[in-house]
């Protein structure tokens, strides 16, 4: 049922209620019965409606409303019908509703604070009840005619009424006896789940306890009575039952209102700190707890000091008069200190709760902060570590230009002085030979390394070059334009090694290189129409061009599937 | 013949000089890096300048730079880039502007120095100069070689060393052929891969290059 349909429901049974009530008080003053008995008993029925409507309107509390209602609502029908004098449906009404009263009182207590009945102990008990109250009342309901009691209130029988009649007063002393042990093992559950419930929710619990004792001990006593067959005390009994009725649903209205209490800052501070950035804890904390110039303290073992969000240190021992600190954590280790108004010092638990949550939320933040940073470094070490082995690349491929080609170019350039000078011809052209190889190895190794196409006229020229070498036509679609040194050299290897795998693997006829700019991204592909199938294997070429396009903060897709050639494409970030 | 070489390398620098000095050329002046060629040819402008392609401050292309800039300001100074790179677009780099008088040759040419004499030769005729291992990487890449499928064998020949930008006759001569028949075949060969019939041959040193590093 939806909560707008309970609180329809709670509103129809407490006008039902009060009207059932108005009738009683209005036909007692009609018989000529007043004083404070009357005034009392009104009172307590109209406040009793009213506290079920307050129930009603709180948050979630719909249907525990509901159920106070039908108690209510019960208790009344069983209060006017229990002397009405003419109407065999008045006789019906009562009995039924009299019989099923402990029924909705127990329901009520144990339904307390949910509106909900939990586990099939209570359920059983509740069923139990029901049934004994079925029994008791079902006697009278079924064989009860005017007369055949003397000490029984109505005056005509039910409609249920058979035509014949015995004693049955066993049976409803049988029943009794039935209300009694159920009514025991009602109070040992009871006692049970308060001292199940943890300390900060048996202060919630309590109100209800007490008046729940209250009552149960004068409904044990009452079937006692009538078991007993004492009536002298029953008038007394009657009092303490319609104080009841009132201090019943008083005192859920009061726990409820106390779990609200309890829980609504907090909870309200959960999910604020939730929310909260960095800096953002403290207002929190002060709104929830209620004091504007709340300060936060956070303990830093370290400096041995505490720190404010900022990380500036707080001096503890200048705090101005009528503002106290009260450490959060465990004695002599204080993890967090709450500097407020000293008036607040009454809630200590509520600012312990209060300061755990935050430091909860500001560990967080601090690990988050602290684990960006670290991922943030993490990827910039892997950047620059790329960086290095590019620079390094360029470094030993200038290296070699510079330094072992030139000194065999000399080389080369002394052999033709040797040979002017009439050297062995035969021996200088095979050093001849040799050189020129070696230096034809040499450029090959260099271009390897690092092509300096690519630092001097970009990527597309590059490729270009790549493409001249290749064994197998491969179209090459690429502008002239320039990117980061970063990007191209990381665009170039991933040509070159995609190319590579190409001649070694696909046993293609043909592939294209395709570099164009989108998005503000650079965009390479490389399809070929080879066998397709291919993988990145752990160590693999492709893996390594997936770890170096990662460090340049980009992914590799690679879409191989057999007989349908393969397809590598790669987005890396280009600046604007 | 009046010469300028610019090397950063001392060793290669003097090692060079001699041997063209012991040809018979005149090396009027030396330089390492571009800024002094760039000064000594305003000086004293060559007939031909041999300008090594690294050179400082970054030591990757400067010396193509200045290549360029020498011709832009002095055409009649023919330049041989001597490269360490076999790569299609830094040549055309150099030829595209003015082809005759501009060549680009592998550094290693040095070391062979009939085949650097020939270079310099052909400069100081006006002629254009590629390096033949250049040609043959552009020759051989797939996609040409595919569309070179209809020139015969000898065709062939012939295509490599127009684009190497001999002169017919010059090409008669390695082939032992006669002038006129390097002209037909140059005539087919053009026809054949549908390129305008150029008499002007650096223009068509390159229209063959362009043509061969297309597709």
């Amino acid at each position: 049922m939806t909560a707008a349909r309970l609180r329809a429901a709670v509103l129809a049974l407490a006008a039902l209620t009060l009207a059932l009530w108005v009738t009683d008080v209005v036909r007692q003053l009609q018989g000529g019965s007043a004083g404070a008995g009357l005034v009392f008993y009104a009172v307590a029925g109209v406040a009793a409606v009213a506290v079920a409507l307050a129930v009603a309107r709180q948050r979630g509390g719909e249907r525990m409303a509901l159920v106070i209602a039908v108690w209510l609502c019960v208790s009344a029908l069983d209060d006017l019908a229990v002397d009405w004098p003419v109407s065999r449906s008045a006789t019906t009404a009562w009995m039924l509703a009299h019989g099923l009263a402990p029924s909705a009182f127990a329901v009520m207590v144990l339904a307390y604070p949910s509106g909900r009945l939990r586990g099939r102990g209570e359920r059983l008990l509740v069923a139990l009840a029901v049934l004994a109250g079925l029994v008791w009342m079902g006697a009278p309901l079924l064989f009860f005619r005017p007369g055949g009691c003397a000490t029984c209130a109505p005056r005509v029988s039910s409609w249920l009424y058979t035509g014949t009649t015995f004693d049955y007063l066993p049976v409803g002393q049988a029943s009794w006896v039935a209300f009694i042990a159920l009514g025991l093992v009602f109070v040992v559950l009871l006692v049970g789940r308060l001292r199940a419930a943890p300390p900060g929710a048996r202060v919630t619990l309590l109100p209800l306890g007490l008046a729940v004792f209250f009552a149960a001990a004068e409904f044990i006593a009452q079937r006692v009575v009538w078991l007993g067959g004492w009536a002298g005390p029953v008038a007394a009994l009657d009092w303490i039952d319609r104080a009841n009725a009132l201090l019943l649903p008083l005192a859920i209205f009061l726990g409820l209102a106390a779990i609200r209490r309890r829980r609504g800052p907090l909870g309200d501070l959960v999910v604020e700190l939730g929310r909260a950035g960095p800096g953002q804890v403290q207002p929190a904390l002060a709104r929830s707890i209620g004091d504007s110039t709340l300060e936060l303290a956070l303990w830093i073992p370290d400096r041995g000091e505490f720190v404010d969000e900022a990380g500036m240190p707080i001096d503890t021992s200048a705090i101005p008069r009528g503002r106290v600190l009260t450490a959060i954590g465990p004695p002599g280790e204080p993890v967090a200190a709450l500097i407020h108004d000293e008036r607040l010092l009454g809630q200590r638990p509520l600012l312990e709760a209060a300061g755990s949550a935050a430091r909860l939320a500001l560990e967080n933040t601090r690990l988050q902060a602290e684990l960006r940073a670290q991922l943030a470094e993490l990827r910039s070490s892997r950047a620059r570590i790329v960086e290095a082995a590019d620079a390094e690349r360029r470094r030993v491929e200038r290296d070699l230009h510079d330094g072992a080609q030139q000194r065999l170019l000399a080389l080369g350039l002394a052999l033709q002085l040797l040979r002017e000078r009439n050297a062995d011809p035969e021996l200088l052209g095979q050093a001849e030979a040799e050189l020129q190889t070696a230096l034809r190895e040499l450029r090959d190794l260099a271009r390897g390394i690092h092509p300096t196409i690519l630092t001097e006229q970009g990527l597309g020229p590059a490729v270009r070059s790549l493409a001249d070498r290749a064994a197998i036509p491969i179209t090459v679609e690429a502008g002239d334009e320039r990117y980061p040194a970063a990007i191209e050299t990381a665009a170039y290897f991933v040509v070159a090694e995609a190319l590579n795998n190409v001649a070694k693997h696909a046993a293609a006829r043909s592939a294209a290189v395709t570099i164009d700019r989108r998005n503000g991204r650079l965009r390479v592909e490389v399809s070929d129409d080879g066998c397709g199938g291919a993988v990145a294997s752990a160590g693999g070429g492709l893996q390594g061009l997936a770890d170096r396009v990662a460090a340049a903060g980009a992914s590799l897709t690679l879409t191989s599937e057999p007989g349908a050639g393969t397809t590598l494409e790669v987005e890396l970030p280009c600046g604007s | 013949m009046r010469l300028v070489i610019a090397d950063d390398s001392a060793l290669v620098r003097d090692g060079l000089r001699h041997a063209l000095q012991a040809h018979g050329h005149d090396v009027i002046a030396t330089a390492a890096d571009a800024e002094e060629l760039l000064a000594v040819i305003r000086h004293a402008p060559p007939d031909v300048a041999l300008v090594d392609i690294r050179m400082p401050p970054t030591h990757t292309t400067e010396g193509l730079r200045a290549a360029t800039e020498i011709r832009g300001r002095n055409p009649d100074v023919a330049v041989l880039v001597l490269s360490q790179y076999v790569d299609a677009d830094f040549a055309l780099t150099l030829l595209r502007d003015s082809p005759a008088g501009s060549g680009y040759v592998l550094k290693d040419r040095i070391t062979q120095l009939t085949v650097l004499l020939d270079a310099i030769e052909r400069l100081a005729r006006g002629e254009t100069v590629v390096d033949p291992e250049l040609v043959e990487l552009l020759l051989h890449r797939p996609a040409t070689f595919r569309r070179l499928g209809e020139l015969t064998g000898r065709e062939h020949d012939v295509l490599a060393l127009v684009a190497e930008g001999l002169s017919d006759r010059a090409i008669a001569e390695r082939l032992w052929l006669t002038q006129k028949t390097v002209e037909t075949h140059v005539r087919h060969i053009l026809g054949k891969l549908a390129l305008p019939p150029d008499a002007d041959h650096n223009r068509r040193v390159l229209a063959v290059l362009t043509y061969l590093r297309a597709g």
